[in-house]
Order: C-alpha cells, then structure tokens, then sequence
C-alpha cells in the first residue's frame, strides 16, 4: 500500500485544533449555566421554606416554581413579577420582606392580579425576570418602577409611593374623586378651583390660550425645554418646577404664578402626566367614568357667567385674570385688578382715562392685548362702554351699601 | 449486522482497481494517498475541495482563512436563526414583545439571539477583511494557469459583501425597537434622495410612505429567504469559481516559482471532477504529477484546518454571545428620534459621511444624502467592481503580499480603508447628541426621562 | 514525513491531541444544537386561562346559551345549570346545536334531565344527543361536561374547563 504524503503542519495543528475543541466545550458550558443563574430560584426556595415552616410541607408542595406569568391580553401585557414576588396572593405573609409579602388585599379586590396583572398599576417591566430589568432600573426601558425609591428621589411630601397613583388614573381619569389616589384627588381639586380649563382645554372643554393639556401625559420628555431647569431633566421635575413658578422655565409664558405648595405641584405633575393614552380592554372597568361630564350646577354657572351681563369679558377672554364681581363674573386666576372698577383705577393708576388705556395700553396689558386678546378698534369701543356699565353698576351697588369687596 | 460491518470495514481482499470505491464510507484520516482521495470523490461535502492542495495554500499566514471563517459565521447564522424563526413574530404589534419574550424567558434565548447577533456583526468584518486580503495580494488576478477568471469571482466577492451589509441591515429592523424604526427611515430616506426614482425606490422598500407592517414583512421576507438564499447561491458559485481558477492565488505564485519555464497548457486530471474531463481542464499548469512535493492530501490537511477554521469560530462567537449582552431599544416610537440617532457601526462612516456632504453652490443645493450616501458609495462600489481589469500589474505578483509592482495601488487602497475606519472611529465614539462631536472624556448632555 | 515507529511517542500523543479536539468539538456541537432545541419548549403560557367567569345566572335563558369563546353550551332549566363542551370528541370541531321540535325528558345517571337539543359536527358528521352522547358518525365518545360554580365574590357563573364531570352533575342555585 503506497504511503500518504505527510502534512505539513503536524506539530501545529493537533493543539490548535484540540485547544480550540476544549475552548467550545467550556463555553458551552458558560452559557448553559449563565442561563441558570436567575434570583427567582432563590426566592422561591426561600418562599417555600417560609411556607414549611408557617404552614407546614403540604401547603410548601404547593408554591409555585418556575417562570410564572400573568397575562392580559386586554392590556398587552405580559407580567412575570409574581415568579419573585411569590407571596403576592397568599395570606400571613403581610409583614414579611419583599418579594416575599403579601400584597395588601383591598386594591386587588377590584383589580384581580389575574385580570389586571401587575405593571400595569405598578410601572416597571413586566417582561423581565431579574430585578434590575423588571424594577425598569436598566437603560432603555421608560417606564420605571413607581415605588417608593422614585417617591422617594423626588421627596414627595406625604406619601412616597403616591407616584403609582398617576397609574391609577390613566384608567379612572374622568373620575372627579378614585378611592385610595388622594393625591390626585386633590389635584383634580386644584384643577377644578383654580379654573385651569380657562386657558386650558381638557378633555375638550376648556379656553385656548394654553396648550391642550388632554393628552400631555404622551408628550416625550425630550420635548420640554430644560434649559432653566436645575436637578433632575425630567419630565416630571420640570412640571414640578413649572407649577411653582412657570415664569423661571418659560420665560415669556403668560402663565400665572399660583404659588402652589409642594404638594400641590407634585400633586398636579402627576395628573397631568397621568392623562395619557394607553391601550385598554373596556371590559376590563365596568362602572369607572368613560367621558369627563360636567355637574348641572357647574354648567349652570359657566351659562350664567357667558350669558349674562358680564359675558362679553368671560367670550374675549378678559375674565382669565381679572373678576368683574358686579356682574358675578369669577376669575379663576384673580392676577389682575376687579374690573369692576377699572374706571376709576386705571386713572389711578396711570393717570390716564379708560379710553386712552384701552387704545394705548402700557405695561403688561399692551403685552396681553397684542398677543393673547387681540381686540378690533370697534370692540376696544366696547370694552369701553362695557366698563363704564361696570363702573356704574358698582356705584349703585356703593349707594346701596352692597358694594361687593374687589381683589386688587 | 455483520454484511454492515463488511462494508464499513476495509477488507485486505478488495481489489485496488481505478473508479472502484473499496470502502462504503469514506476516512477522515487516510493513509494512503489514494484513500484521500477516495475522502474528496466519495463525500458530497468534501467533494468542492481539490484531492490535492499546494502546501503554502493553506499558511494561516497568506489567507488568514478569512473565507472560511465567513462561510462558518454565515452557517451559524443560518443554524441560530432557525429557532429566532420559530420564536420571533414579525408583527407590528408583537415583534418588540417576542423579542423581549426571547431575551427573558425563553431558556437560551438570549444566547441564540446574541450567537446570531455577534455572528452578524463579525459575518461583516470577517467578509471585509476577506475582501481587503484578496486586494493586498492581488488575489482576483489571473496567474499562469488557463482558463482562469478570478476577475469575476472578485466581482461575485464584492456583491456578497453588499449582500452581508443589506443582510445585517434587514435583521436590524426586526424587533422593532427604536434604533430598527430610525436606521430603515434613515436608510431608506438615503434611497429616496436619488433623483427622480428615489421616492418610488423608497416606496418600493417600505411598501408604502410610512414605516409599517408592510415594510416589517418586505424587510422580513428579504432577511430570512432572499437574501441569504441569494447568499448561499452566491457562495457555492464563489466556490465552484476558486475550483475553476486553480484554487488560491498563492497556488500560481509558487507554481511559478517552482517552474520558471513558460510552459503551455497541459491536458490534466488534477483539478477535475473525477478525472472524467478530457482535453485542456481549467487548470493551472503545476500539478501534483510534475511537483508531489509541494502539495499534500486535502483529506486530512485541508479538512483538518478548515475544522479548526470553523470550530475556532463558533467558538469565538460561543464566548463573545455569553459576554455581551444584545440590546434592545425603547419600543419604535415614530413621533421621538432618539438623540444621538447612530446607525450600526458598520454604516456609522457612511452616516458621518452624508453629515459633511451637503454642498451649496448659489442656490444650488445638492443633498449630503444623495452625493454621501449614494454618489460616493456607489462610486466606491464601482471602482472595486472594475479594479481587476484597471490593474496593470504583473501576473507574477498574483498571491502575493506587497509584491513591488503594486506598492502603489496597495497603498491607496489601504489609505482608502483607513479613511472609511477613521469616519468609522468619529461615528462610533465621537459623535454624542445632535451628531455634535465629543472627545471621549467629555461627558454627553443628560438625556431626559419621564419621570 | 512518513510514520515510522521510532515517533511512536509523538504518535500517541497526536492521536489523544486529534481525539480530543475532534471529540470536544462533536460535543460541544452537539450541546449546542441541544440547547437551540430547548429554546423551543415554551416556559411561559398565552393560554387562556381555564377557570373563567361568564356572566351572572340571570343572563342565562332557559334552555341552552352558546359561548363562542369557551365553545360550550350552558343549558338551564329554572334554577338548574349543567354545562356541555362544543368540542367534537372526534377531531377537535366546534359542533352545532339544533333545537327538538319535541323537548324530551330522560333519565341519565339517576337524575332526570330534559332533552331540548341535539348536536352534529359539520367537520365528518358526528352526530351526538342533547346529554352528548355520541349517537352516530365517527366520534368516539361523548361530548364532555364540565364543572360549573357560583364564583363567591361576584356570583357570576364560573366554569372550569380543566374540571369533567359527570353527566349527574347539577349546579342548582339556592
């Protein structure tokens, strides 16, 4: 038998090549066994020792191994919190740590981990399995866990894990008050005695000096203007901020300043970025509010002040900063003087007469009525004699001694 | 049983006659010349590869088999990818979910879709080098043998290499995150800046003026059949062509050097197919018969290195797929452009390039996307299609690194490579928000969250 | 080049060295291919669940109530509820529910049950009577009951689709 030319690389190539077979093994192996390395399986081997002890090896045989997961089709959500936080759904385990606690049962009544899942209340990232990823602590995922440590990052005052409420309201937005999301109750509050929908539509009612606040929830927070905002950029800081004083963010706004409190302006940024679209299930909430009506008492009053005498100031817009009390018309950021008297005070004021003003304004008001309330010389004429009416009212009122007390 | 082991097992009996095949499967590990040969003519998968190969063909140190590590990384990509097949949905709706589905809680998931996704990457930078070793040793030039016509395999090389790029691209967009939805706007805004076919291209890629569902399928489609099937036509042609050209270059190199005589063409067996072709085969002129000493067996000297080639491979890729984990991006959101908006690295050059090429002149603009994105591309393109027969060069500098008479082209060629890697470089690692350039030290502006 | 045993050394030593590299490759390979395999076994579930709630009692007529989405038909009969799977035994069809011009009593399993319809498959004609027993056609058994409850938090009716019962069973409301 003839011989086989021999190679020409013995010495090289049978170590490569079994270097290189025994590299693969060992990789091979590293990846099969970074699959395993998940925390769950430790939390559940906690959980059922907990369990044993408490409740004895039958009920243990019972907790749940394994990825578990809740999904909702409705809501398009796929949560796989409960595979940590196991206890979720058993009871006598209210005062143990987390993931191992109990959640508390009055909330789950109405919304069934089952039917509801968990991210969609609680933000985070129901997908993931690991706690970085599913707390939403990772980059690329903008819907953070909205737990205590945010509440805590942004000192709300109160509660730090009122942050979870704007969840709630996403679904019970046109809800005037939610049990149990008093935060924004009282920011629906705030909405409602401010008078924000005077330059501000929501939900389709409301003035158009503002932008439309319905779906402001959905604006991207590369969209805000940070320039002037110090600490944290987000979208939520800077609503925050802008509550407490629009003017130091927006330099030229026309926004008021209401010299909310902290907790007021917290309370607000978090309704405001609560009105945002998300997918829903109706089925899901029977018996929670789909249209945002208005009380016959409140439409009774927004007729009374367009339709009687004062109307013309609440159809132009005037009545946004300044009330005309003797013609019951109420503004709801009171900045500027009671019109009533207006007659009487721009004289005071600037030593000019009513129709001189009106024509030539100074100061602020030639601002507002060459940007905002833009007015033809023949409705400045009248203004004029609309404020005249005012004033005269207001001294028949006087002579009467029923003269109504005017904000200055 | 025992007839099974009678055709496995070599009987001493069995006659060595020619065409008769004494074995029923073939040996990895002849010894003998003949049953090496028996390994190449009896094997449907050897049977691409030459009973016999020059010696200094296989150096790690001429080829770096850089061809063949690409043909590995494209077979792991089309081995990892059919399970992502089976796992991934190419729905508007659920794409981005599977994708996380495959990432969390699939078991290996996140494994097989970094093995493809790390495959991919090195797919591109294994074919470009491959393709920058054939320039340098002037590869897809015609040595001495007859026949040859390397010039249109470097042509086949250089249209799988756009095929490689348009395959990573279609796979960027599948899971429908962020950095998907804005490289297909960007890429496919650059096709609709060719004038007057350009927006109809455009609509043509996408099937329709958004980026929807139909361009998710059309890009779906083109990843998982058209392109690789195109692919893997290309390349068993690249093969068959290397068979026909007398393998690699190197062989004519040191054909000539063993022969310096001119010699005309022989009538030879070597390179064909069981030796039933008569006449003047393709081939190049040394043979075994007039040089044994320069050549050895393909089975087990070539299959032995390719084995180590493609498991070295896999094993590369094995390790980088534990180490980096894939990304994935915010869910595709078309009314946010992420800031900075990057392209994968491997177009980064191409998208720093369509930054700085936007001329005015008067009134006249020409767009950066048009003249950087197309124009230059294409113009690069087209002058690699057509260098083999612009290069003037002597044959006897075919196969070999830096040979004198072609110190010139050499050099501009690679000052041109180092041009693309430096706009690589500035794209990847200088370049922050607003495409504004940052050195590395400097710390990139906040980008906002929501809350 | 050629082996001679004087390197019969050197000899073993490759041959362990080629083994364990061709050896280690075929394994890992194998592993590998393994693991490609595993992906596919799902660990998550987008079932349905099989415990669902349709509806309060109330909403249920007299006499059978179609839901499409649990393929079952739930039949009444005063304050009686028992529920029948829509599932051909046979091969997996939605059966279609016809109703008798004449409603007959029977007893079946000791308990009287009236008979106001029968069933037949459009996929190969399965043909099964109002208690779903298979009568002609290719299906081999009879259509399956499942257990029914009054879920205690909101008394709605609850089926459990995981859950065959007897065709004595009866949910009978207080």
């Amino acid at each position: 038998m003839e011989k086989r030319t021999g190679s020409p690389y013995p010495k090289i190539d049978r170590p490569v090549l079994a270097l290189v077979g025994v590299v693969l093994v060992i990789s091979t192996a590293f990846f099969a066994w970074s699959d395993r390395q998940h925390d769950y399986r430790y939390y559940q081997y906690q959980f059922r020792q907990m369990v044993a002890e408490k409740f004895g090896a039958d009920l243990a045989a019972t907790t749940s191994s394994g990825i578990q997961q809740v999904w909702v089709p409705g809501l398009r959500r796929a949560d796989r919190c409960t595979t940590c936080h196991v206890a979720t759904n058993w009871k006598g385990f209210e005062t143990a740590e987390e993931p191992w606690r109990t959640h508390p049962v009055e909330p789950l009544k109405a919304h069934p981990v089952e039917t509801f899942g968990c991210s969609a209340c609680h933000g985070g990232q129901g997908w993931a399995i690991d706690t970085a990823e599913a707390h939403g602590e990772v980059a690329h995922w903008e819907e953070p866990l909205l737990g205590e440590g945010l509440g805590e990052s942004y000192s709300l005052v109160d509660n730090k894990k009122a942050l979870m409420q704007m969840n709630c309201n996403i679904c019970h937005r046109y809800e005037r008050e939610t049990a149990g999301a008093d935060m924004i109750n009282h920011a629906k509050k705030l909405v409602q005695d401010k008078g924000c929908r005077a330059c501000h539509v929501v939900n389709g009612r409301g003035g158009t000096i503002g932008p439309d606040l319905t779906w402001i929830g959905d604006k991207a927070p590369e969209q805000y203007e940070y320039g002037r905002l110090s600490g944290q950029k987000t979208a939520f800081a800077w609503h925050v901020a802008h509550f407490k004083d629009p003017r130091a963010l927006v330099q030229d706004t026309v926004m008021p300043n209401f010299h909310f409190s902290t907790k007021d302006a917290q309370a607000l940024s978090m309704l405001v970025l609560s009105w945002k679209r998300a997918e829903f299930d109706v089925a899901l909430y029977p018996g929670v509010a789909r249209t945002d009506p208005q009380t016959a008492e409140e439409r009774k009053a927004e007729e009374d002040m367009r339709t009687g005498p004062g109307g013309w100031f609440v159809q132009t817009g005037c009545f946004v900063c300044h009330s005309i009390s003797v013609f019951g018309v109420k503004s709801p950021a009171q900045i500027g003087p009671d019109l009533s008297i207006a007659v009487e005070d721009v004289q005071a004021r600037f030593g000019r007469t009513i129709d001189d003003f009106i024509r030539e304004p100074t100061g602020t008001m030639s601002v507002v009525l060459s940007r905002q309330i833009i007015l033809t010389p023949e409705q400045k004429q009248v203004a004029i004699e609309k404020l005249r009416q005012a004033f005269a009212e207001y001294q028949r009122l006087k002579a009467e001694g029923n003269a109504p007390s005017l904000s200055r | 049983m025992a007839t099974i082991k009678g055709l496995l097992k070599r009987s001493p009996d069995t006659p060595e006659a020619p065409g008769v095949h004494p074995q029923a499967l073939w040996s990895f590990r002849p010894r003998s010349d003949r049953e090496a040969g028996d390994a190449i003519v009896s094997n449907l998968l050897l049977h691409w590869f030459p009973s016999k190969v020059y010696k200094p063909s296989l150096d790690w140190s001429y080829s770096f088999w850089l061809g063949t590590a690409s043909a590995a990384l494209f077979l792991l990509l089309v081995v990892s990818g059919l399970p992502l097949l089976m796992l991934y949905v190419p729905s508007v709706e659920r794409a981005y979910q599977s994708v996380k589905d495959i990432e969390y809680v699939v078991t290996f998931g996140w494994w097989i879709r970094a093995v493809h996704r790390i495959s991919a990457h090195l797919m591109v930078v294994a074919v470009a080098l491959h393709l920058v070793r054939v320039f340098l040793t002037g590869a897809y030039k015609n040595g001495v043998g007859q026949g040859q016509c390397r010039e249109w395999n470097w042509v086949i090389g250089v249209v799988m290499l756009l095929l490689t790029l348009f395959l990573s691209f279609t796979g960027y967009l599948l899971p429908w995150d962020q950095l998907a939805f804005w490289a297909v706007t960007v890429g496919t805004n650059i096709a609709s800046s060719i004038p007057w076919i350009g927006p109809t291209v455009r609509e043509l890629l996408i099937g329709g003026r958004t980026i929807e569902q139909a361009t998710l399928i059309r890009f779906y489609v083109l990843h998982c059949i058209m392109l690789p099937g195109a692919l893997g036509v290309l390349f068993a042609y690249h093969m068959w062509r290397v068979r026909k050209d007398g393998g690699l270059a190197k062989a004519d190199h040191e054909a000539v050097l063993a022969n310096q005589q001119p010699v005309p063409p022989v009538a030879s067996k070597t390179y064909t197919l069981l030796g039933v072709a008569r006449g003047t085969a393709p081939t190049v002129k040394v043979t075994s018969v007039e040089a044994p000493d320069l050549t050895v067996s393909a089975v087990p000297d070539l299959t032995r290195r390719a084995a180590i080639v493609v498991l070295a491979t896999f094993a590369l890729v094995s390790i980088l797929a534990s180490a980096i984990p894939s990304p994935l991006e915010e869910p595709a959101n078309a009314l946010v452009t992420p800031n900075p908006a990057k392209a994968p690295w491997y177009f980064l050059w191409l998208q720093e390039i369509v930054t700085d090429t936007t001329i005015r002149i008067g009134s006249f603009t020409i767009n950066g996307a048009f003249l950087g994105g197309v124009i230059l591309p294409g113009l690069l393109i087209t002058l690699l299609t057509v260098w083999p027969w612009l290069d003037r060069s002597s044959a006897l500098s075919t196969g070999r690194w830096f040979p004198k008479d072609r110190r010139t082209q050499n050099a501009m060629f690679l000052a041109l490579v180092l041009l693309v890697l430096v706009f690589t470089v500035i794209g990847m690692f200088l370049r922050g928000p607003y495409w504004n350039f940052y050195w590395p030290w400097e710390a990139w502006p906040e980008i906002p969250a929501r809350i | 080049m050629a082996e001679t045993p004087k390197d019969s050394a050197p000899k073993d030593r490759r041959e362990f060295l080629w083994k364990l590299g061709t050896g280690a490759g075929v394994v890992a390979i194998a592993a590998q291919t393994v693991a490609s395999l595993r992906s596919l076994v799902p660990n998550v579930s987008y079932d349905a669940p099989t415990t669902v709630k349709v509806g309060l009692p109330d909403e249920f007529p007299d006499g059978l109530k179609f839901l499409p989405d649990e393929r079952l038909f739930v039949f009444r009969e005063g304050k009686t509820f028992h529920a029948i799977s829509a599932v051909c035994t046979h091969l997996g069809c939605t059966v279609r529910a016809e109703a008798l011009s004449q409603p007959e009593d029977t007893t079946i399993e000791g308990q009287r049950l009236r008979l106001t319809h029968r069933f037949s498959c459009p996929c190969h004609g399965s043909r099964y009577r109002g208690d779903g027993a298979a009568v002609s056609g290719p299906a081999p058994k009879a259509l399956a009951w499942y257990h029914l409850s009054v879920s205690p938090d909101d008394g709605q009716l609850t089926v459990d689709l995981a859950r065959e019962v007897g065709q004595d069973f009866r949910l009978t409301l207080a």
